[in-house]
């Protein structure tokens, strides 16, 4: 495998008594979307800060695109785009008198790349910053971090707050830079933000990265409600022993159950009998994102 | 074509860069159209009985000639407080200001060093005070005959906007290191204001008491106007004391803005 995109090894920050990183490992490969989550204070902004060497840790290892911020940061920064949550500029300028400044000092994208961009994002970029809406800031945030096609996007909480609309023109942009070959890492503190486009996640709590899953490994772990209505009521014994199937609860021919992973036992169980419906509930990651907390620090896993 | 961190700052400052220029203009040469009235004999007569330690305290005491009149009021009082003003509010902003408005963090998001961007900030603050101070001198240099100091040559007026230009740029470099220092504008404006009211205390009221005479040498509205620039020329020393301390200021300053956190 090629080498990671960013690693972080035993990060620790301190602020006088306050621990805002204590000891945190990361390790994000090239062609992923790393997601980062947690709660608010629980180290996120932090690390992206260090990794961006805007702070400096107190101990531990980082390494960006196999660059060290601290030394190199100049060089690391033209390889990158940054957004932070909450994207603030001085407002008396245009987004274009923005944008095209900051192609400039980087000094590699077209202005017609800035107009193409706003356009897909259907943001006007004429009017002064102050003026515009917390959403079409967001825009030209997005399109600051994306513009020069960076090799890799860190982005802090990119979408909290934003409508539908502007979540999936995010989702696709992250997505098109992925198949592109570029590497995401984006913090969120809600999971469902992140379930969409992330290909990994990352717990983080009190400074420390709890546990590390892929999604798609955390949906068939996931436990799922289902509901079976069947022409007649099925005969006793059917449920027992399929495999992840509890809290079973016949009512006539309608069965309430949850299910614990994949749902291929259940359908061979009930393959001989006549289904009318079935529903199953998306699983619910944020359930099992909560449930990692509640087991707080237990081992950590790397996937 | 806007491509620099350097021409960034003088853009977004250009509002605020042309009211600063027309308020010391207007001010600056206000003041300076004073001359005539104030060069009569009744008025200096009104003026010498006043006690000796008020008139020095003022830096009043040659306010017979045009030079000593232009140097003690327009250059050595209200241009100067007006320029260290503009220039406390200039050098804090470049750092202090932007970091604490949350919006230092995309600046140092792009391919620019903290030191190169320090580095073209306060030269920013540099370029816009010498700008300032040249527009002032035309200004007076047109102002000349018909407020009747036609008398002093036009490089004695050069060197008293030397002077001037080293003055606000010590101001805005003390104020740029404070907040590149700390990030915090208070500081910056704290440590700013104080010293230009030490400064004034030191070349006004303390020389007044027995045994602290000495204390002059060491205000910086002495190395403005001390020497008095429009009689005898530019003073190497003066001019000197404010371009070495200025220097460190912009030295420290940067210094420290490279190894600290940024605030969020």
């Amino acid at each position: 495998m090629a080498a990671p995109v960013i690693v972080a090894a035993g990060l620790v920050k301190d602020y006088g008594r306050t621990h805002a990183l204590r000891g945190l490992d990361l390790q994000v490969n090239p062609g992923e979307v790393f997601g980062f989550l947690g709660p608010n204070g629980a180290g996120k902004s932090t690390t992206i800060r260090v990794l961006l060497d805007l702070i400096r840790p107190t101990a531990g290892q980082v390494s960006v695109l196999g660059l060290d911020p601290r030394r190199q940061g100049v060089e690391l920064r033209r390889r990158l785009g940054y957004l932070e949550g909450d994207f603030t500029v001085d407002g008396r300028q245009s987004a274009r008198e923005l944008l095209t400044y900051l192609g400039r000092l980087r000094g590699s994208v077209p202005p017609s790349r800035i107009e193409a961009m706003a356009e897909e994002l259907d943001l006007d970029l004429a009017p002064r910053i102050h003026s515009l809406s917390k959403g079409n800031r967001q825009k030209v945030g997005l399109i600051q971090a994306f513009m020069h096609d960076p090799e890799l996007l860190i982005l802090d909480e990119p979408t909290s707050g934003l409508d539908p609309f502007l979540q999936q023109q995010f989702t696709r942009m992250a997505r098109e830079a992925v198949a592109a070959g570029r590497t995401v890492f984006m913090s969120s503190h809600v999971m469902s933000e992140v379930q969409k486009v992330a290909d990994r996640v990352g717990i983080i709590r009190d400074g420390l990265l709890v546990t590390v899953h892929s999604v798609e490994s955390l949906r068939e772990s996931s436990t799922r409600r289902i509901e079976v209505i069947f022409a007649d009521p099925p005969p006793p014994g059917t449920f027992d022993g399929v495999d992840g199937l509890r809290d079973v609860r016949l009512d006539g021919p309608v069965l309430h159950a949850r299910l614990d992973g994949r749902a291929d036992a259940l359908i061979k169980a009930i393959a001989g009998l006549t289904v009318l419906s079935l529903t199953s509930e998306e699983p619910d990651l944020e359930e099992i994102f909560f449930e990692q907390y509640a087991n707080g620090r237990a081992e950590r896993r790397a996937s | 074509m806007i491509r620099t961190v350097y021409a960034k700052w003088l853009w977004d400052s250009r509002r605020s860069l042309l009211g600063w220029t027309l308020a010391i203009l207007f001010v600056g040469c206000g003041y300076a159209a004073f001359w005539p009235t104030m060069n009569n004999e009744e008025l200096q007569e009104l003026l010498e009985n006043y006690p000796q330690a008020i008139l020095e305290a003022l830096n009043y005491t040659d306010i017979a000639s045009p030079e000593g009149y232009l140097g003690a009021t327009v250059y050595g009082l209200i241009v100067g407080l007006l320029m260290i003003v503009f220039t406390v509010a200039a050098g804090t902003r470049t750092i202090a200001g932007e970091e604490e408005a949350g919006i230092l963090d995309l600046t140092l998001s792009q391919p620019v060093s903290r030191v190169s961007m320090a580095l073209q900030r306060i030269a920013a603050v540099i370029t816009a005070i010498v700008a300032i101070v040249a527009v002032f001198w035309l200004a007076m240099l047109v102002l000349a005959g018909p407020a009747q100091f036609e008398d002093i040559p036009a490089a004695r007026f050069a060197a008293m906007h030397l002077h001037l230009a080293l003055f606000a740029t010590l101001f805005a470099t003390l104020a740029f290191a404070a907040g590149a220092a700390t990030g915090r504008r208070a500081w910056a404006y704290v440590v700013g204001a104080g010293a230009a009211l030490l400064a004034y205390a030191l070349s006004g009221l303390l020389p007044q008491l027995e045994g602290l005479e000495w204390v002059k040498d060491y205000s910086a509205f002495t190395w403005l106007n001390g020497s008095s620039p429009l009689s005898n020329g530019a003073d190497l020393a003066h001019l000197g004391i404010m371009a070495g301390l200025s220097l460190l200021f912009v030295a420290v300053g940067t210094w420290a803005f490279r190894r600290r956190d940024v605030a969020v």
